[in-house]
């Protein structure tokens, strides 16, 4: 396995996992500042432990717990809000960086999807994990992960159809 | 191919936001400040020592003692009050120090049976040993500054022994 533990390798790493780090790190906050913060905690926690990088889902993992740590750090009012933005893209920044009119809306769709079901989307097709490795982030077996996964691309169909 | 590989494929094409500048700029600092904080915000988890018992062992050894050391006291107290009651003279007063009081205790007396010294009386005489720990006090009356000392004495005592 590979460790990596230099500068540049953590800043490598970083530079291309970064993004969708912090687009999984949105599950749970309600700024991009929010998920920002957690991403830093938990991806600074997980170098120093010198972790490899081909086991990213220790590194997933650690962003989820750093997000729900800081949920509950911040108590009932921030859960509130944040359980208010999730689903809702009306109040939030811009999660993707979209280049025409159809991607605006398939982003559109994906903030739309039920959050347990975002966040196998997010792991999935923007980290890149398998189903095992998502079940381990998500603390579910293999079979929710894809069961979830399946649902919600069901769902992103039907909400795209009409503009199809 | 399944149903959902055009729409996977769509998905793929959707990069999310980019990292801002400023959030590479931080966890570079926290890298930095690596010697200093061991780790993000979060404190190590001490470690637990495979040794624990020597512990345990160590102060149920103190307690036993005590109560070794308790049980001969007690069963020394008639000879306690002789000894307290000839208590020797009060040292006398030093740097501002005046004598405050003195305490005898005897923890231990033996009778070692008859002796014959070598004296012009040739009477036999009994032998007995007591081992006791005098504690002095003075008291300096203007600062209320008091100074303990402690130390053991052995004490052997010969009585005449009349055969009648």
């Amino acid at each position: 396995m590979e460790s990596i533990v230099s500068h540049e390798d953590w800043q490598t790493c970083f530079a291309q996992l970064g993004p969708a780090l912090l687009l999984f790190a949105r599950r749970w906050t309600n700024s991009q500042a929010d998920a920002e913060d957690v991403v830093q905690e938990a991806f600074v926690r997980f170098w120093r432990r010198e972790h490899s990088i081909k086991n990213r889902g220790l590194l997933y993992a650690a962003v989820r717990s750093a997000a729900l740590d800081r949920l509950r750090r911040e108590g009932r009012r921030v859960r509130r809000e944040a359980a208010a933005s999730v689903g809702s893209s009306d109040h939030c920044e811009p999660v993707f960086t979209t280049e025409d009119e159809g991607q605006q809306l398939l982003a559109a769709a994906v903030e739309r999807l039920p959050n347990e079901q975002k966040e196998v989307v997010v792991l999935k097709i923007w980290n890149e994990l398998t189903f095992a490795e998502i079940a381990d982030v998500l603390e579910i077996s293999q079979n929710t992960a894809a069961s979830r996964y399946r649902y919600a691309l069901n769902a992103l169909k039907k909400i795209l159809q009409p503009h199809e | 191919m399944n149903d959902f590989s055009e729409l996977e494929a769509e998905l793929t094409k959707l990069r999310p936001a980019p990292v801002s500048d400023d959030l590479a700029r931080r966890i570079e600092r926290a890298f930095a400040a690596r010697d200093e904080t061991p780790t993000a915000g979060v404190l190590p988890r001490p470690q637990r020592r495979a040794n624990g018992w020597w512990s345990f062992a160590l102060g149920l050894t103190g307690v036993a003692a005590l109560l070794v050391i308790g049980l001969a006291f007690f069963d020394q107290t008639p000879v306690l009050e002789r000894a307290v009651a000839s208590a020797k003279a009060i040292p006398a007063q030093t740097a501002g120090f005046q004598p405050a009081g003195l305490t005898q205790v005897v923890y231990s007396g033996h009778d070692e049976g008859l002796v014959y010294p070598s004296d012009d009386s040739g009477a036999p005489r009994r032998r007995l040993r007591y081992e006791t720990r005098q504690i002095v006090r003075w008291q300096n009356a203007q600062t209320g500054a008091s100074v303990r000392v402690s130390y053991p004495v052995e004490q052997v005592v010969l009585t005449p022994v009349s055969f009648q």
